[in-house]
């Protein structure tokens, strides 16, 4: 199989769905002409033209707000958010209206919009720039929330979110743009809330999202030269979150860590090891933890930032603890 | 009955308030919630409001003085005019290093600083002591948590506040106590006889503040009696609110351990440090069963075969139709003796509390007597295949025992020994070689 990056995979399937399907289009800044910043959608302009890859000024909630009324009107809007970080800027078109148009209308209407945007610190992007805000949206009813891990769960996501009738949310990972993965050249399609097992193990079972996948596959590595055997789960799509697949690791090795780039407070990873201590509780030799980044803006500091997110080291740490049977937090 | 007024507790670590003003005189007429004074603490300056509709009455403090915590400055009576019962109790801008409490409890009390149930919140009366963390008669510094205090917005630990000795708690953990009482009391020496009581005890619940005597009689009385009474020391120390009896485990060891039919209070008497997990449970199964009590170096054994099925109940059958041995128990007694490997073995059937003694010999089944009586049997074979029982650890006895009991289709077999009666190989041998006998009877004759 070749090896594309995550770039590559996710304009693959942009491409390949809009020439599936005519009312698929590309809204959002320098889309167009400059390709975004990450170089995401170069050549899509070329084969599409301007009326269906559309340039818009910097003006977030008035595009975004277009692209929700453009979805009910019978059109397959792919909004193009630069930074995820701008999500705060278009919260009221994406919550209030996509999210609940179809309740709200009785089912009488869908928004089968995708917004596509990223996540990720360690890009030296500045508190701005650098935040993961995809538990802001996954708290909302009626979003969907997928976070693609490699250029093969880009691809095979992007074009599940596209054909969807809801509104979806897809966070890629700022830094993982130029990874190769193997893509297969024909089409495929990933199901939302199916997660994937990357590794078997079955001492402990390491949950990551997005760019934490790779976190726990490198920390399962360090784990298993101690002969500590981990399980790495990836959910794939957080809302809808495969939650048996989750339990059935859980109960299979009693332990849990759940690793995710979100500040940890309030975060996904308090979602997720909730769910799992309320559901498998009697099948845990020790409580299920969450590691997210640390509750700070993201420094600009290079040698701070480092330090804000979970790393295979800080993983493979808190693995050895719950082994050993240290109880983190004092009885 | 008049009400009082008394110097209220604003801050925790507040022994004092100065009266800055007042805003009623001494025969005013007052309604309940009428702010009467103005008080000031290190903190904060507030006003107190009126606990009764009535007449202010006996005012003991003016406006400049410092009044200790908990002291009463005035009463709200029904009539206007003072009853003077204040005078002594009360006086006005005393320091507080004998608090007004104490003259009241003086002859039941040791001598000592009280101790007030602090004011935790604005709207606060009472306040429910979750613990006392020091006992009477204990040492404490000024520093250290005395009681533990829970209003209807917070536990809070309340510090003693002064050195020396617990003279006296008057209070149990437990009780709900108002705001300003005195519930304990620290002595500078170590008291001879301290005192702990609770509320309940005392017949009136207001009886450690200074209380104007209800008919007019000024002095306190040795007459009331009910507080002397329970003043006096208790035979023992309140038992400790039980002793806390939980056990950390994981909640996978602890439903393995109930699946397992585990006592994880075991690993607690072995000494095994907690918390407790998965990986226990494998610590906790290898324990000895029953510790022999006072003998040293004894250990006791415990071992358990599981027979997928039972093959004696068809042997039984075979044996009295074909060889005509028809008392099961004696077939039982021949392959549990011939499991020993003697030449002779006394083996004891017990089956429902009924025990029969075997004289086993070496050689046919049909050769096996009923034992002389009095023969201390080599080996106890306790039949459990008719009860309910599922598993023993009953502890080694006077020598081996086999249990047999129904598991499923099948059968389960424990043998419990002390380490005299069988060295550890000697136990699985046996234990293994009866096993292959009750599985396959017949195998083993031929």
């Amino acid at each position: 199989m070749r090896n594309i990056t995550l770039s590559q995979a996710v304009n693959e399937a942009l491409a390949e769905e809009m020439r599936r399907d005519e009312t698929v289009f590309i809204i959002g800044e320098d889309v167009a002409e400059a390709g975004t910043p990450f170089k995401v959608l170069s050549g899509l302009v070329e084969e599409f033209g301007t009326e269906r890859v559309v340039d818009t000024p910097i003006a977030e909630p008035g595009f975004m707000g277009l692209a929700v009324g453009a979805a009910l009107t019978g059109t397959r809007p792919v909004v193009d958010l630069m930074f995820g970080d701008f999500i705060y800027l278009i919260m009221d078109q994406l919550c209030n209206q996509a999210a609940k148009a179809y309740y709200m209308s009785g089912g009488k209407l869908n928004v089968p919009l995708v917004l596509r945007t990223n996540l990720g610190a360690t890009r030296r992007s500045a508190a701005q720039h650098s935040q993961s805000l995809h538990a802001l949206v996954a708290h909302i009813p009626g979003l969907k929330v997928a976070m693609p891990s490699s250029a093969y769960e880009a691809k095979g996501l992007m074009k599940t979110a596209i054909r969807d009738n809801n509104p979806v949310v897809i966070f890629e990972d700022k830094l993982m743009y130029n990874d190769k993965a193997p893509v297969p050249e024909e089409e495929f399609l990933i199901p939302f809330g199916e997660a994937n097992v990357k590794r078997e193990g079955s001492d402990i079972t390491l949950i990551g999202t997005s760019s934490m996948v790779q976190v726990c596959e490198a920390a399962a590595e360090i784990l298993a030269k101690e002969g500590i055997k981990a399980e790495v789960i990836d959910p794939r799509t957080i809302v809808p979150l495969d939650e048996a697949a989750l339990l059935k690791s859980a109960k299979k090795t009693s332990r849990v860590i759940v690793v995710d780039e979100g500040h940890q407070s309030f975060g996904i990873t308090g979602e997720i090891a909730s769910r799992i201590n309320e559901k498998a509780f009697y099948h845990l030799d020790a409580p299920a933890l969450r590691m997210g980044a640390m509750d700070v803006p993201v420094p600009f500091s290079p040698a701070l930032e480092d330090i804000t997110v979970p790393t295979p080291e800080a993983v493979a740490e808190n693995a050895r603890k719950l082994m050993s049977g240290e109880m983190i937090h004092a009885a | 009955m008049p009400h009082e007024v008394i110097m209220p507790a604003l801050g925790m670590a507040q022994d004092t308030g100065l009266i800055v003003s007042w805003f009623k005189s001494s025969g005013d007429a007052v309604k309940s919630g009428d702010a009467l004074f103005e008080v000031e603490t290190d903190k904060a300056t507030m006003e107190v409001e009126a606990p009764a509709d009535g007449y202010l009455t006996d005012v003991q403090a003016e406006a400049g003085a410092e009044v200790p915590v908990g002291n009463v400055i005035a009463l709200i009576s029904d009539s206007a005019e003072d009853s003077g019962t204040l005078a002594k109790a009360a006086p006005a801008d005393t320091p507080s290093d004998t608090p007004a409490e104490a003259p009241a409890q003086a002859t039941a009390l040791p001598e000592g600083a009280g101790v007030i149930m602090p004011a935790l919140g604005m709207a606060q009366d009472t306040g429910l002591i979750v613990a006392w963390h020091k006992s009477p008669g204990d040492a404490v510094a000024s520093g250290d948590i005395l009681f533990e205090v829970e209003t209807d917005k917070s536990t809070m630990e309340v510090e003693a506040g002064q050195d020396g000795f617990v003279a006296a708690l008057l209070a149990e953990a437990g009780e709900e106590a108002p705001v300003g009482d005195v519930i304990a009391i620290i002595s500078a020496d170590k008291p001879d006889a301290p005192v702990q009581r609770s509320i309940a005890d005392a017949a009136s619940p207001k009886a450690a503040a200074p209380q104007p005597a209800q008919d007019g009689d000024a002095e306190p009385g040795p007459a009331d009696t009910a507080p002397a009474k329970a003043a006096a020391p208790k035979p023992a120390p309140a038992a400790k609110p039980r002793a806390d009896g939980r056990i950390l485990a994981s909640p996978k060891a602890r439903r393995l351990a109930l699946e397992q039919g585990l006592d994880l209070n075991r690993l607690v008497e072995a000494g095994h440090p907690q918390p407790y997990h998965a990986a226990d449970i494998e610590v906790l199964k290898s324990l000895p069963t029953a510790p022999a009590a006072g003998e040293a170096g004894v250990q006791s054994r415990r071992l358990t075969a599981d027979l997928p099925s039972d093959g004696f109940a068809a042997f039984a059958t075979w044996a009295a139709d074909n060889a005509g041995l028809g008392d099961a128990a004696a077939l039982l007694a021949g392959l549990a003796g011939a499991s020993l490997g003697q030449d002779h073995a006394i083996v004891a059937i017990e089956t429902f509390g009924q025990t029969r003694a075997f004289a086993v010999p070496a050689g046919p089944l049909g050769d096996i007597t009923a034992a002389d009586e009095g023969a201390a049997p080599d080996l106890t074979l306790r039949d459990l295949r008719l009860s309910q029982i599922s598993t023993v650890a009953l502890g080694a006895e006077d020598m081996p025992v086999l249990t047999l009991t129904r598991a499923d289709d099948g059968l389960s077999i424990t043998l419990e020994c002390a380490s005299h009666h069988l060295t550890a190989s000697e136990a699985t041998g046996l234990l293994s070689e009866f096993a292959g006998r009750m599985e396959h009877p017949l195998r083993h004759l031929l």
